[in-house]
């Protein structure tokens, strides 16, 4: 019966399987907004979406601060991002509109940056939701500031060679505190960031590099995703097999035998009282 | 002619040669009788029953709550950003906080250390244990003395399904501290002491056994749900040509409660 019962649900979960996974990657995505664009007091900023001033989408958004995640239907949008407090019926924005593709099914961050010469422009980035394996984490790296290609080391060996602006890198790798660095590109040194990062197992840490390198605002933000992890295959508990639950065999041996004497003298005892 | 009882005829005349007495036949069956019947009790008595307790509804604790209306897909979470100065003057409907690592401090990780179970006299020390890259499998310790914690799994007493695991035995070391794992019983209390100093107590709400082929892992290893205490080691019967057992014996504890304040006699 219980067999039947899992059989049956097992059955109606995968009826209604296609129907959810239909329905979550056709309409929604979920998206985090990073402002990665240095200036004065954290440069606060108000952004408005899709022309509608009648309030900010996000009020006050400093340098190097995330808002999200937010769920919003899978569709281009129009952002608008103007200094804190300003009017933006009457003033032009500091940056926008930029027209961003929101992929249905998707988990993005969308990302006002400055470029590798250190112009204001945004990113959208796709995060990596797929399962990660037990026992690791996975590490992506957005090299979103206005600095040269990098190469980012994981307790000094390259980890990730050759990363420019406005690319990613990244890998699953087993979960623990790693000795990050980031060195121009095939040397060294000069380190331009060096951090210990506790990555947990299950969770995907997504390091912004932001800011400007030459401006002396170069830093990191750091954006992380839980609940990734699969589960072990398994527990293996013994090798000596001293706990072993089978019938032991001297005891089933002797049972045997209690067992045919049983049948034997029982039949001749019918056998000799019907004479 | 036909005679009633010739059929028969044969088959008594080969009895009447057994040189058994109807004495001596009544006195062997009852004496098998007798024997069969000690034996099962002392079968009976020996062998623990598959399953006790409601399994079925802890492990329906561990269910992940989903919401029902977008998706049977469990989806990942982002984690909850820390509540900033400004939360109070920002609409509540999108959270902001700092990405900066000198603002994302990790909390101080506290662990569990101890195991007590005085019901069948185990007391052992508690280790963190991950993942065994090789196999995938939970990392389990190479003594029988110590119990694993899957530090990647909730910590004893939070929301899902805490996993302590340790050998019923080792090869060329004997019985291990979850030899008698499969005598716990409904009822009985796991007290568990913690790195900061702290204790806390669990209470045995059903035992089962699972073929390792069908253990529930997305069940056992669960991250949601009511907190669980999962406990775990060998069983079942032993492989002597692969060295192995070919089931887990499985208890479940859920935290226990601090006790309501009772009316006043």
């Amino acid at each position: 019966m219980r067999n039947l019962g899992r059989i049956f649900i097992v059955a109606l979960l995968l009826l209604a399987l296609p129907a959810g996974a239909a329905f979550a990657q056709t309409s929604d995505g979920t998206v985090t907004v990073l402002h990665g664009i240095p200036g004065d007091g954290g440069f606060p900023v108000d952004i408005y979406v899709n022309g509608d001033y009648s309030a900010p989408f996000i009020p006050g958004l400093t340098f190097a601060e995330f808002a999200g995640p937010v769920t919003l239907p899978a569709a281009d949008y129009s952002i608008e991002i103007y200094g804190a407090g300003a009017d933006p019926a009457s003033t032009d924005p500091a940056l926008g509109p930029l027209v961003v593709t929101l992929p249905a099914g998707a988990n993005a961050t969308i990302e006002a940056h400055l470029d590798a010469s250190g112009a204001p422009t945004a990113s959208v980035f796709v995060n990596d939701i797929s399962e990660i394996a037990a026992g690791n984490t996975r590490l992506t790296v957005r090299h979103t500031a206005a600095a040269p290609t990098v190469d980012v080391l994981a307790n000094d060996g390259v980890l990730f060679s050759a990363l420019s602006n406005p690319n990613e890198a990244s890998g699953d790798v087993p979960a623990a505190t790693y000795n990050a660095k980031v060195v121009p590109t095939g040397a060294t040194d000069p380190v331009v960031f060096e951090a210990d990062l506790a990555l947990a197992e299950g969770t995907s840490t997504i390091v912004y590099a932001i800011g400007s390198l030459d401006g002396g605002s170069f830093t990191v933000a750091v954006q992380t995703i839980s609940g990734l992890g699969a589960t072990p295959a398994g527990v293996p508990t013994g090798t000596a097999g001293l706990a072993t639950e089978s019938f032991p065999i001297a005891l089933a041996l002797t049972g045997a035998l209690a067992l045919v004497a049983l049948a034997g003298s029982g039949v001749a005892l019918a056998r000799k009282s019907s004479n | 002619m036909i005679e009633p009882g010739k059929a028969s005829h044969r088959s008594s005349r080969v009895l009447y040669y057994l040189p058994m007495t109807l004495r001596t036949l009544t006195l062997v069956f009852a004496f098998s009788l007798i024997a069969l019947t000690a034996l099962t009790v002392a079968y009976l008595s020996n062998t623990e029953p598959a399953e006790v307790g409601d399994v079925a509804s802890v492990e329906a604790l561990l269910e992940q709550p989903e919401a029902s209306t977008t998706s049977t897909i469990p989806s990942p979470t982002t984690d909850p950003p820390p509540p900033t100065d400004e939360d109070a003057v920002r609409p509540p409907k999108v959270s902001v906080w700092s990405g900066l690592l000198a603002d994302t401090d990790p909390e101080q990780a506290v662990v569990p250390t101890r195991l007590t179970m005085t019901s069948i006299d185990v007391e052992a020390p508690i280790i963190s244990t991950g993942v065994n890259t090789t196999t995938g499998q939970m990392a389990v310790p190479g003594n029988v003395t110590d119990v694993a914690w899957y530090q990647y799994g909730p910590r004893p007493g939070e929301d899902g399904s805490a996993v302590l695991a340790a050998h019923v035995d080792l090869a060329g070391q004997g019985p291990g501290v979850f030899f008698r794992l499969r005598e716990l019983d409904p009822g009985a209390i796991v007290e568990i002491e913690f790195s900061d100093g702290s204790t806390r107590r669990f209470r045995i709400e059903a035992r089962t056994i699972y073929d390792k082929q069908e253990l529930p892992l997305d069940t056992i290893f669960s991250r949601e749900g009511s907190p669980v205490l999962t406990l775990i080691t060998c069983g079942g019967s032993f492989s002597e040509s692969s060295r192995h057992y070919d089931s887990n014996v499985v208890v479940y504890a859920v935290p226990v409660q601090l006790p309501e304040p009772g009316p006043r006699l």
